[in-house]
């Protein structure tokens, strides 16, 4: 199982990490590997807070739910908080550091990437597109796939929501979080 | 390259879709989370093929709205949760008991009273039980993928018309909420069934007082013992030479063929039995088993252990078949239970149950 | 049979020359088992003879409600559901969304339809269903005893109140038609009848025509709720439940027409 990868996107609601995540999950499979994506629902969803988990494999997921990530997006404070210790030993974590302190990691066996994605995103003139700048720093950072991968499974998501009004804004954005790190 | 198929749909809109596929043409419901994607997904793609679609007041009025499209002969959906089929067991035992063919989804959330949002498997013996009043059974298929819940939506109609009863499609709010890859089943032509109402008394009926409800109920037990011999269904996997052998479906059945792979690829000797159909219990996959099996263990996301009571009456009754008493030192291997209360148990802790069984930590419960 | 029961009490009235040979219609000539005085046999005979002068009594389905109105069931000759308790307004309701050229009618009584289904009952008619309700009001649960239902008139006796309905603790006798007339602007047609006497038998029998007129024609859902003698649990004798239901039920429960087809001058009382 080369290719596993359970990633967690968190962050508050309308910072787009569920969007994030289903691109991730889209991306695999556009790539051919299996590919699930949970969310978490409910009254836990309302007051702001929302997280997903994505996971895909070259072989079948037995197990869709969060176990151990190896991968932790956090676009907010209270998401860093709640889903520090549950990233595995030796994993990533990726942080809006417009929002989150880096300094407030108490982990020392995680990879810390700090990404200022709000500001990216209003220095890219596409105010809405932090979530995607993060999607691109994500995707590099699983090392699974290429910026030509990536590009093109985003795009046919949108492409399939009649979204593609946006391609141009989305891919460079996605542009700059793939080449962020 | 992989041979991944389909593209990423939510486990309930992959239902929804499948059930509109399958012919159905009316759905009645109210709101419930975490099943009403399904409910919503209705409510315009009815529209789209011609079809009714009825936003309830209740549960109650939901499935007796079901009771009357079904009784038209017309291919008909609802779905809920928990309370919300607490609510319709009414409409369940009036179907069943006028022999109306009808799908009730169950997207099962854990608690008792109003309950939580939480992913569960809770309702287990409510389902296979029957659970209105009276004296009759729901074919109850359980899905542990979204692929298999849309093909299960697909066959839940077929039973459920082939035998005129009420098929119940038990699935989890996990997999109600989850995405992941579906090729969806091919469109059908919608039915309309001969038996239904035409307004022209096309089909006799008598009254409830002129009914013989002796002759009536020998007839139904004769249908049930008939689906229980001809309907089950499961999957199993390295059961017949396995020391032990775990019972579990839906999500956390899924989480355990993960497990066993794992224990398998370390070499010991676990196998498992997932039961597709929790009604009727998927007796025969016991028959391939190990006959010196040590023991089954059940995962099951529930606080009590439900599941783990048709293991245990399986395994009695399949010890009896052998002649064996527990005076010849062979009596029925024992049943182990691990209730994980809600959500989908991590392979690891699926894995520290077995590692528990084996090591005299966990008692067996039958 | 005993559905000609209410057919005969007119031969002892004065021999006119012309009197019409009364043909009972096809889709009820069976026996049913009401009580002697019993107003249901009169109101199925009514509802029976529209729909046969309409041209429906083989385009019809019923949804039939529990208690009283369950006899039905035996005595229909007629597409036909036995609703759960008070559920014939859901039922009703998808069955004339997926059967719209059959004419749909739920036939209940007062416990069933506002009581226990008050929900399923104004539920239809707030969401304009196209079928036709008849609510058999008897001011009382008929079947299981003479229970004490929604619409006991203040201070009546029944099995659940002995004493009397006591009206500041068990609400006041419910007036489903004047609601629906009031409150739902879309609904069709609206009124209450009685069989007290043949000519209120026969100013019902123009309500039910008219009700299943406004089904026929997609005007939207039509209601008539018809006062019935319950001599039984009444303690009364048939006559003797007849007058009462005009001097005592009547007075609570007004006759007449609340809410007109859209094209139909409103009745002068």
């Amino acid at each position: 199982m080369a290719a596993y990868k359970e990633i967690i996107f968190a962050g508050s609601g309308g910072q787009g990490v569920l969007t994030v995540g289903l691109l991730m999950a889209e991306m695999a499979l556009f790539k051919g590997l299996h590919a699930t994506w949970i969310p978490q629902y409910g009254s836990a969803m309302r007051g702001g807070t929302a997280n997903c988990t994505v996971k895909f494999s070259e072989s079948y997921i037995y197990n869709p739910s969060q176990e151990e990530a190896d991968l932790l997006l956090a676009m907010n404070e209270p998401s860093f908080q709640k889903f520090l210790p549950m990233v595995k030993e030796g994993g990533t974590i990726v942080i809006n550091s417009d929002l989150v302190d880096p300094a407030k990691c108490t982990r020392t066996d995680v990879k810390l990437i700090a990404v200022p994605c709000s500001s990216m995103a209003k220095e890219l003139g596409h105010m809405l597109g932090a979530n995607i700048i993060m999607a691109g720093v994500v995707v590099k950072a699983t090392g699974e796939f290429t910026e030509e991968e990536a590009l093109n499974g985003m795009n046919q998501v949108f492409r399939k929501k009649g979204k593609e009004k946006y391609e141009t804004l989305n891919s460079s954005a996605l542009r700059a979080g793939f080449g962020f790190i | 390259m992989s041979t991944v198929k389909g593209e990423m749909i939510k486990g309930n809109e992959a239902i929804a879709e499948a059930a509109i596929r399958a012919g159905a043409r009316f759905y009645a419901g109210y709101p419930i989370t975490p099943s009403s994607e399904i409910m919503e997904y209705m409510s315009w793609r009815l529209k789209e093929v011609g079809g009714a679609f009825v936003q309830a007041e209740s549960e109650i009025a939901g499935i007796n709205m079901i009771i009357g499209s079904a009784a038209c002969g017309v291919r008909s959906i609802t779905a809920s949760s928990g309370p919300g089929i607490s609510l319709k067991q009414e409409g369940m035992t009036t179907l069943s008991d006028e022999e109306l063919p009808a799908v009730v989804v169950n997207v099962v959330r854990y608690g008792n009273g109003i309950g939580t949002l939480l992913s569960a498997q809770c309702d287990y013996h409510r389902e296979t039980r029957g659970g209105g009043n009276g004296d009759y059974r729901c074919i109850v298929l359980c899905p542990a993928s979204v692929q298999e819940a849309a093909d299960l939506t697909v066959e839940a109609f077929d039973l459920a018309e082939k035998y005129r009863m009420v098929s119940v499609l038990m699935t989890e709010g996990a997999l109600g909420q989850m995405m992941e890859p579906c090729v969806l089943p091919e469109m059908q032509a919608p039915k309309r069934f001969e038996w239904g109402f035409d307004g022209k008394y096309t089909n006799k009926k008598i009254g409830i007082f002129d009914r013989d409800s002796m002759k009536e109920a020998v007839a139904l037990n004769a249908k049930y013992n008939k689906v229980k011999e001809t309907e089950q269904r499961w999957e199993a996997q390295h059961i017949e030479d396995a020391d032990y052998v775990f019972v579990a479906y839906g999500m956390p059945g899924r989480a355990t063929i993960g497990a066993v792979e794992q224990l398998r690829a370390e070499g010991h000797k676990v196998g498992y039995i997932r039961p597709i159909t929790a009604w009727p219990f998927p007796e025969k996959a016991f028959e391939q088993v190990n006959p010196d099996v040590k023991g089954y263990i059940s995962i099951e996301a529930n606080a009590t252990g439900q599941l783990v009571d048709d293991i245990a009456l399986t395994v009695m009754r399949q010890g009896k078949k052998k002649g064996s008493d527990c005076s010849g030192g062979s009596c029925p291997a024992p049943v182990y239970c691990n209730p994980h209360v809600y959500g989908v148990p991590s392979t690891k802790a699926i894995m520290e149950d077995y590692a528990k069984v084996l090591s005299g930590e966990m008692k067996e419960v039958y | 049979m005993a559905a000609n029961a209410n057919t005969n009490t007119n031969t002892s009235v004065k021999t006119k020359v012309n009197i019409k040979p009364r043909k009972v219609p096809a889709l009820i000539d069976r026996p049913m088992s009401f009580c002697p005085g019993c107003g249901h046999g009169i109101i199925i005979r009514l509802i029976a003879e529209c729909l046969e002068e309409l041209g429906q009594d083989d385009n019809v389905i019923f949804g039939i409600g529990v208690g009283c109105s369950s006899l039905l069931g035996g005595g229909l000759e007629t597409d036909r559901l036995h609703c759960s308790h008070g559920r014939a307004g859901a039922v009703c309701t998808a069955i004339k969304r997926v059967n719209p050229d059959n004419v749909v009618i739920s036939y209940q009584g007062d416990g069933d339809a506002y009581s226990i289904g008050i929900g399923e009952t104004t539920s239809a008619a707030y969401r304009n269903e196209r079928f036709t309700t008849f609510v058999v009001n008897n001011t009382n649960y008929g079947m299981t005893g003479g229970q004490m239902s929604n619409t006991t008139m203040p201070g009546q006796k029944t099995t659940t109140s002995p004493d009397g309905r006591d009206c500041t603790t068990t609400g006041m006798p419910l007036r489903f038609p004047e609601l629906v007339a009031s409150q739902f602007d879309a609904a069709a047609y609206v009124a209450r009848g009685s069989v007290s006497t043949p000519a209120n038998i026969n100013k019902t029998k123009t309500y039910i025509k008219k009700a299943l007129e406004a089904q026929l024609s997609g005007e939207g859902y039509s209601v008539v709720e018809i006062l019935s003698s319950c001599p039984t649990n009444w303690g009364m004798t048939a006559p003797d439940a007849m007058k009462h239901l005009d001097q005592a039920v009547t007075p609570h429960f007004p006759l007449g027409e609340f809410k007109t087809r859209a094209n139909e001058q409103r009745e002068v009382k």
